[in-house]
């Protein structure tokens, strides 16, 4: 009797969603040939953790959350630094950015978001850091001295969180607001206002950019002072020794263009995660997904919403035809009017 | 903080792998690291076959390579991806980024890295054309990276840069461009392996050579006059070396014809009272028996350097063996004893070499230095005695009472030599020839004449056992009774110390006993040696265990034998299994 050859699947994206889609391929699917491409240079380690880097965990096997050998005996193909530059999807073909072409049977992604930067401040990039990967927070880390000032651009609930340990562990926080303070909750400009007031109790100086005329320019900061020094529109500056843009997330999905997948600002995928390609699904932070009740695609974030988008696609994919339930709570709490909570910190 | 470090750089000949990992090595080495170092090629000059450049850097002596690389570079996708499983945990892997042609799947780099190695892509191609407008100086891209992503000091990498390149106007220039391009590039790299260079060694005074440029050295050192060579794979830098130097000295040299005339005229020149000595390979020591043979009844001083490498025949002559030992031995016809010496490391091959000019003239015969490919091109940091530790002649004079009609050119005397007159001199003509002869070199063939000369030409090499300054042999490790013994000779020593070190760590009694002169045999020494042995291992780099043979010939005693024939290296852990699995069943016997 002629057996069929295994199936390949590949993920793109090693984070929450993309490790969790593995990790349920290879429990249904044993045979399988599973593949993980991932523009990260370590495994997947908990980009949740990273403000640790503030409390003295600097070592990045701490941060791994599953050790190297994990997918060695799960057989887990896990390629760093490796950039999928376009999908064929009438070949089942992914080209990789380094010129390698890689079959695929099914095609999972999970390629998440990266730091949204207003076109404005592009000009600026090389004076500003960023908190997406270990490598970035060591940066940051080693960049603002003990007491430091670290200044927040927009302040999205990543960068919120990092202000928490930023003030536990001494250091002075600016924050400049804007319209995407609080991303990705939404909130009204009377609950922003009260939010603002709880931030600045918790000792986070806050700046309303609109009010200061926008940020007109970033410098480099004059000898004897600190690193970075940010300049309004109004004419106020202010220094810091690192300044950070949190404006939320932007979709990674520039390798599908052309992969004939319908895609508005992520990949639109149908309940089931799979996308207008059936060969093709996707997971996490890269897709919208389609809500009945709102009538539109949507995104889902949180640890809890983006591994279980995960683990329905490895599902649906090996034969389940089951929907997506959102099941994180998405509302900003105030905690006895002293601190904020987000459902979005937390992570099991 | 101790630093032990191997780098491993591999690529397709005509890339400049082994010319990076020539700058590498320098640069380390000047900067006071201590390196070894050995490069594989193949035997293609150019656009073919792999290059392996590796080096271990090291602030502790260091006796061999490493099993596991610490770093690799991958100048070339389809060579360097065999070699990614090299690397251990937590090590780097450096490798391009991006390929002009497209690649199947599984055909590049990054598919082969391990979840716990480290990958470094680098755009080597991009960098070179950006930084010199073309891709030929991606090996300085490369040394460059290194130097800046593991915090070297750039100045010794200029230092060798500016010294390779001399006279070569753009080339030096463009080298340069592409290394600061690496540089940069590296500094800026987040740094993510467990791989940190401490500071070098104070007060290393070392310098850097092969173990052909030790013979080299060492053949100047003892003042040699003549050099005949034919040039040969992996012999033949001892050549290059020479011609380079002994006119600056008023020496002389000649590339002969063919082995035959280069064993002729070293033998001649020999018979001058010249220090003579050619080099060669194992299908050139197979065409220079026949000579050798007249050496030896003539007894003319001469001295043979043979790096080995994979044979029979043309074989895999840019791969390395020990499987010379016999031919060097006992090839040729007759009983034709001769004096064999088999160095283990760079400094021993300076030290032979020297020593060789010596006894050649003590003993009045050929002495053959067997070296091997792995050896020959091995690179160490060496510290140079202050004054060259040879004496300038050790020939035997004729009373001036002996001299005349009745001159005994082949004397019988108490320790076998003869005093030794050279032409030109005054009383002091003789006979010379290949046929046996008697004392006056005449030709004889009485029986009892035949016997007398043979036992002359045997005996009066066992005082060669007793050569001053000289380590005949030497023992390591523990002292006293022992669970392993290893047996070795040359290029495998350096292996089987770091196999001991390692043996010691897991409580497996073991020493080694490094045998450098292997004719004539010290065969007293090396048994008292196995006697404290539970079990003796003799790892050789041959596949028939020709030192295994001559141990048991001589001794009569059994040996564990180890014997591999990859061409390449023995691997320190290969031996290692050995002796775990004779420590075990020493064991066993003990209970």
């Amino acid at each position: 009797m002629k057996t069929a050859a295994p199936r390949h699947h590949v993920i793109v994206g090693s984070g929450v969603a993309g490790a969790q889609a593995a990790r349920t391929l290879r429990a249904r699917e044993p045979e399988a040939r599973i593949s993980m491409l991932t523009l990260a240079s370590l495994p997947f380690y908990n980009r949740y953790d990273l403000p640790q880097v503030f409390r003295g965990r600097q070592d990045w096997h701490q941060f791994l959350v599953d050790p190297p050998e994990y997918y060695t005996e799960n057989r887990i193909e896990l390629r760093r630094c490796t950039q999928v530059a376009n999908v064929d999807s009438q070949r089942k073909v992914i080209t990789l950015g380094h010129n390698e072409e890689m079959h695929y049977d099914t095609l999972v992604v999970a390629s998440g978001g990266r730091s949204y930067l207003p076109e404005e401040l592009s000009e600026f990039r090389h004076l500003l850091d960023g908190f997406g990967s270990y490598e970035q927070a060591m940066v940051v880390r080693r960049k603002v001295p003990e007491g430091g000032t670290v200044m927040l651009l927009g302040g999205d609930m990543i960068g919120l969180d990092l202000a928490r340990t930023l003030l536990d562990t001494g250091h002075k926080v600016v924050l400049v607001t804007d319209e995407h303070t609080f991303w990705p909750h939404q909130v009204t400009d009377d609950e922003k206002k009260e939010l603002l007031t709880v931030l600045e109790r918790m000792g986070v100086e806050i700046i309303a950019g609109d009010c200061e005329g926008g940020i007109d320019a970033i410098q480099e900061g004059a000898k004897g002072l600190p690193a970075r020094r940010v300049i309004f529109g109004g004419g106020r500056d202010r220094y810091a020794d690192v300044i950070m843009p949190f404006y939320g997330l932007h979709p990674s999905v520039e390798f599908m263009l052309g992969s004939g997948v319908d895609i508005e600002r992520g990949l639109l995928v149908k309940k089931s995660l799979r996308t207008t390609n059936d060969a093709i699904w996707a997971a996490g932070d890269v897709c919208q997904i389609w809500s009945d009740e709102e009538k539109r695609y949507r995104f889902y974030y949180g640890w809890k919403n983006v591994r279980a988008m995960g683990e329905l696609a490895a599902r649906n994919i090996t034969g389940e035809d089951e929907a997506f339930e959102p099941t994180q709570d998405e509302s900003l709490h105030i905690h006895d009017g002293v601190t904020i909570h987000s459902p979005f910190w937390e992570y099991a | 903080m101790k630093t032990d470090i191997q780098i491993a750089i591999c690529g397709s000949a005509g890339e400049g792998t082994i010319a990076a990992g020539d700058i590498l090595r320098n640069a380390l080495a000047g900067a006071g690291y201590r390196v070894i170092s050995f490069d594989a090629y193949p035997a293609e000059i150019r656009g073919f076959g792999k290059c392996v450049a590796r080096l271990r850097v090291t602030t502790e002596q260091a006796y061999s390579l490493k099993e596991k690389s610490d770093v690799l570079v991958c100048l070339n996708d389809e060579h360097g991806i065999p070699h990614v499983g090299e690397v251990r945990d937590f090590g780097a892997v450096i490798y391009e980024a991006k390929s002009i042609v497209h690649l199947a799947e599984g055909s590049h780099v990054s598919g082969h890295i391990r979840p716990a190695q480290v990958p470094y892509p680098l755009a080597i191609r991009e960098l070179s054309e950006r930084a010199t407008g073309a891709i030929r100086s991606r090996n300085m891209v490369v040394l460059g990276y290194i130097a800046g992503l593991f915090h070297l000091a750039k100045e010794p990498f200029e230092k060798i840069i500016n010294t390779k390149f001399k006279g070569k106007g753009k080339a030096a220039e463009d080298n340069h461009k592409a290394f600061d391009a690496g540089y940069e590039t590296g500094a800026a790299t987040f740094k993510l392996d467990d791989v940190n260079f401490g500071p070098p060694g104070k007060g290393l005074q070392a310098v850097m050579l092969n173990g052909n440029a030790a013979v080299a050295k060492g053949c100047l050192d003892a003042g040699i006059d003549n050099f005949f060579g034919y040039p040969i794979t992996p012999a033949t830098t001892i050549m290059e070396r020479l011609a380079v130097e002994m006119p600056k000295r008023g020496k002389r040299l000649l590339q002969t014809e063919d082995e035959i005339a280069a064993i002729s005229t070293t033998i001649g020149a020999g018979y001058t009272g010249a220090r003579s000595a050619t080099a060669t390979s194992g299908p050139g020591l197979a065409l220079m028996s026949e000579m050798l043979g007249l050496g030896i009844m003539a007894e003319v001083p001469s001295v043979v350097f043979v790096s080995q490498r994979g044979g029979p025949s043309t074989g895999i002559p840019t791969k390395t063996e020990q499987s010379d030992l016999n031919i060097a031995i006992y090839g040729g016809h007759g009983d034709a004893p001769r004096i064999v010496l088999a160095p283990t490391n760079v400094e021993g091959c300076y030290r032979c070499a020297g020593k060789a000019f010596e006894m050649a003239e003590r003993y009045q015969t050929p002495v053959i230095v067997l070296l091997d490919l792995y050896l020959s091109n091995r690179y160490e940091t060496v510290v140079m005695p202050a004054k060259p530790p040879f004496e300038p002649n050790c020939d035997k004079p004729v009373p001036k009472g002996d001299l005349g009609a009745g001159y005994k050119r082949f004397g019988f005397t108490e320790d076998d030599v003869s005093p030794r007159a050279l032409p030109g001199m005054a009383g002091g003509m003789h006979v010379v020839t290949g046929l046996e002869h008697n004392e006056l070199g005449r030709v004889n063939e009485q029986p009892e004449m035949h016997e007398a000369m043979s036992r002359k030409r045997h005996d009066k090499l066992k005082a060669a056992l007793q050569h001053p300054d000289f380590t005949h042999y030497k023992r390591f490790g523990d002292e006293g009774r022992v669970d392993v013994g290893i047996l070795a000779w040359g290029s495998t020593v350096g292996e089987c110390l770091e196999v001991m070190f390692l043996a010691h760590l897991e409580g497996i009694a073991c020493a080694v006993m490094k045998v450098v002169m292997l004719s004539p045999f010290p065969t007293e020494a090396v048994a008292a040696f196995m006697d404290d042995c539970d079990a003796v291992l003799v790892p050789e780099l041959n596949y028939q265990g020709q030192f295994a043979h001559l141990i048991q010939a001589e001794t009569g005693r059994p040996v564990h034998r180890y014997n591999r024939v990859t061409g390449t290296p023995m691997r320190v852990e290969d031996i290692m299994a050995q002796v775990r699995r004779l420590a075990k069943t020493a064991t066993r016997k003990a209970a």
